[in-house]
């Protein structure tokens, strides 16, 4: 049987006491080390619940990322933080980063952000969830002048150092949020700047484990680049394509099946979830299958994203109980 | 009734004060809060530093003071706020409003309050899911809409969330769940086409209706959720004309926030719609030229008025006079016709401080003076 794991794929809801604290921090009727405690209460309830569910790696939750690019656009030179800015279709919105002169990292800088600095979590534990060097590349403004293939490889090769820089604190598993390799495919020299820059990442991620994270979008169209870039497995969001359409060569890494969809509270069905893992594991042979959300679950509130990931060690069962993984 | 070019309007919620926040939980004012009343009170003049009841409210403990007339005041608070500031269409800064999804939900029936979402940093909203076929309880802002028609000594345009944001924001369990493959897309697109125009007939029209026979005339229409989904920008429409279908009032559409290309010439079908208000300024920088997007209604022959968003809302930073001038003028030529634009701010200015979205309200106006004597030297 191909191994199968489960694991949350992006932010966590802040739960009420978290909505609380910071909206009185707003509004000056809360201090900072109270929205502090509320926060570390949340991840350490989180923690837990990842542990009883049997999530690996375990993600604290992100709770006090304001959106995918703020630790780098507030913490890069060269990056600033720009305006508000729709997240693909929902409502959420994300600072758009402006980037006026070549990005330069700031060491140290990423790290404070991250589940071992935020959680009772070890960093051999948690999974880091970083912004994928395309989507990044093409959701920033860049006022720079670099070309935007060029800024594609170049941004890889910052979250190489990036990643260098956290292998060194004892971070083992990486996650690179690519919703744009799905909606807006690169092609031609853009297809080779993502190439370039995943091979950058891999040098840097040597054994560790690292997965391409899509969602919001259609993978089938753009599956055969992703299978081929060098990670452990690609992620898709079932919600939006269907896993019979996807084609891909001999020798297929790991595969993501995003199967929990925050776009609503309705809970997923185990059997369907299994049978759709039984066919698809038969068809494209992967090498090993992670089931998580199709996309990050702060779309829901947090009794409901905790109602849908129950949902999960449900699914395992039922997937086992096929023998098509375990 | 004659206007001047560039009339100014609101367009939407303002910050509450400190003492109607605390005043209406039946809390004691602090001394900060008794220093903002009376500050704004010298500045606006909104309560008669005579009346027994003000000082009564200054120096009441906790739950002596009924909450209703804190209400009322930060009712007439709003008012007498966007009035002095100078604005010629106004109403009350949204004061008994809980938020604007919320607001029109609570009224309804089919929902369940789910819990809460983040929309941005630290701001977030009560989000609900349809259990049930939607319905109304009752129409709602009504006594709002009659105090502030009592009260008001501008032009009141009334802003009402839209079927399609009510919708879009809201989790469709209902109509979606009861459909066979409700996790494919076009499950989904369909069940939503029926969620928008469920809430559209059956709770804001009602609504629209009681507001038009309460003496209302200018509704605006808030769909800020309108480009979230490009390829529904048709829904948006149609929910638009369900809800406002032989309804006699002045309508107006309010989007922010969205790719406007995304949404034209599919909006245009919005039968009733006599302006689209906008926000711009908050994608206006030096390198990108925001109110050029404004060519678009041009190229499609639409003579509809604009709502122009001048003052960028979720920045502290007020703009120059001059510097809402240029976004006038440049709008102007994008447009092509001057006398169709309205400026406002690009959405409600709730998340700035009462006296930052004084400050920026105060640019408009200075910046639309500007502007008219900017068109009117040139063409001397």
């Amino acid at each position: 049987m191909i191994p199968l794991a489960t694991s949350l794929t992006g932010p966590f809801p802040r739960p009420e006491t978290v909505v609380a604290a910071t909206r009185d921090l707003d509004r000056g009727r809360a201090r900072p080390e109270e929205v502090e405690a509320a926060y570390r209460a949340a991840e350490r309830e989180l923690v837990g619940l990842e542990r009883e569910l049997g999530l690996l790696p375990r993600t604290g939750g992100y709770l006090r990322w304001p959106d995918l690019f703020r630790p780098f656009a507030s913490g890069w030179r060269g990056l600033e933080v720009g305006p508000l800015t729709r997240w693909f279709e929902t409502n959420t919105f994300y600072r758009q980063p402006i980037l006026r002169h070549p990005p330069e990292r700031t060491p140290g800088a990423l790290s404070a952000w991250l589940p071992a600095a935020t959680t009772s979590l070890p960093a051999s534990e948690a999974k880091v969830i970083l912004p994928g060097p395309y989507t990044f590349a093409e959701l920033l403004d860049n006022q720079s002048g670099e070309t935007s293939l060029s800024l594609i490889h170049r941004l890889g090769r910052l979250l190489s150092e990036e990643i260098r820089e956290l292998r060194s604190l004892g971070y083992g598993q990486f996650q690179f949020q690519e919703p744009l390799l799905v909606l807006r495919p690169p092609e031609g020299p853009a297809a080779e700047s993502v190439r370039a820059a995943y091979r950058a990442l891999a040098d840097a991620l040597g054994p560790s484990e690292s997965a391409l994270w899509t969602f919001f979008g259609d993978a089938a169209p753009t599956f055969p680049l992703l299978a081929s870039l060098p990670v452990s497995y690609v992620g898709i969001d079932l919600a939006e394509t269907d896993p019979d359409a996807l084609s891909a060569p001999q020798g297929l890494p790991g595969l993501g099946l995003g199967c929990i969809d925050p776009r609503t509270t309705l809970v997923e069905e185990p059997a369907e979830l299994a049978r759709i893992v039984a066919r698809t594991v038969e068809r494209l042979h992967p090498r090993r299958i992670t089931l998580g959300p199709g996309a990050a679950l702060d779309l829901l509130p947090w009794p409901a994203a905790v109602r849908k990931l129950r949902m999960l060690p449900k699914a395992r069962a039922e997937i086992v109980s096929t023998g098509a993984a375990g | 009734m004659s206007r001047p070019l560039f009339p100014a309007q609101e367009i939407g919620s303002l910050a509450r004060p400190r003492w109607q926040l605390l005043g209406q939980r039946g809390a004691a004012l602090d001394d900060a809060a008794r220093r903002e009343l009376r500050r704004w009170n010298d500045r606006l003049d909104f309560l008669p530093k005579t009346d027994e009841r003000l000082q009564q409210f200054l120096s009441s403990g906790a739950g002596a003071f009924p909450a209703e007339t804190v209400r009322e005041w930060g009712s007439l608070f709003g008012l007498r706020y966007l009035e002095g500031v100078g604005l010629d269409r106004v109403y009350d800064g949204e004061a008994r409003r809980v938020e604007m999804y919320e607001a029109a939900v609570r009224h309804m029936r089919g929902f369940t309050f789910e819990g809460h979402v983040r929309s941005f940093d630290q701001k977030y909203y009560r989000k609900a899911a349809a259990s049930g076929p939607v319905g109304l309880e009752a129409p709602y802002h009504l006594e709002e809409f009659r105090y502030a028609k009592e009260h008001a000594r501008r032009e009141l345009k009334l802003p009402v969330t839209g079927p399609y944001t009510i919708a879009d924001w809201s989790f469709n369990e209902y109509y979606l769940g009861r459909r066979p493959g409700w996790k494919h897309r076009a499950a989904r697109r369909e069940a939503q086409r029926e969620f928008v125009e469920a809430v559209a007939r059956e709770a804001i029209r009602p609504t629209l209706q009681a507001l038009v026979a309460a003496g209302c005339r200018v509704i605006q229409v808030d769909e800020p959720a309108a480009g979230t989904h490009p390829d529904e920008a048709e829904l948006v429409a149609a929910g638009f004309n369900a809800a406002t279908e032989g309804i006699d009032a002045e309508f107006s559409i309010h989007i922010c926030f969205s790719d406007y290309r995304s949404l034209f010439p599919a909006l245009l079908e919005a039968k009733r719609c006599r302006q689209w208000a906008l926000e711009f300024a908050n994608r206006d920088t030096d390198h990108h030229d925001a109110y050029a997007e404004l060519a678009m209604l041009r190229e499609y022959g639409d003579e509809r008025e604009v709502g122009l968003g001048v003052l960028d809302v979720h920045r502290d930073a007020v703009e120059r006079p001059e510097q809402v001038r240029d976004r006038i003028l440049r709008a102007s030529r994008a447009l092509g016709d001057p006398g169709r634009i309205w400026v406002n701010p690009d959405c409600g200015l709730r998340t700035r401080s009462l006296e930052v979205a004084w400050a920026k309200l105060e640019s408009l106006v200075s910046g639309a003076r500007l502007a008219r004597e900017s068109l009117a030297g040139s063409a001397g």
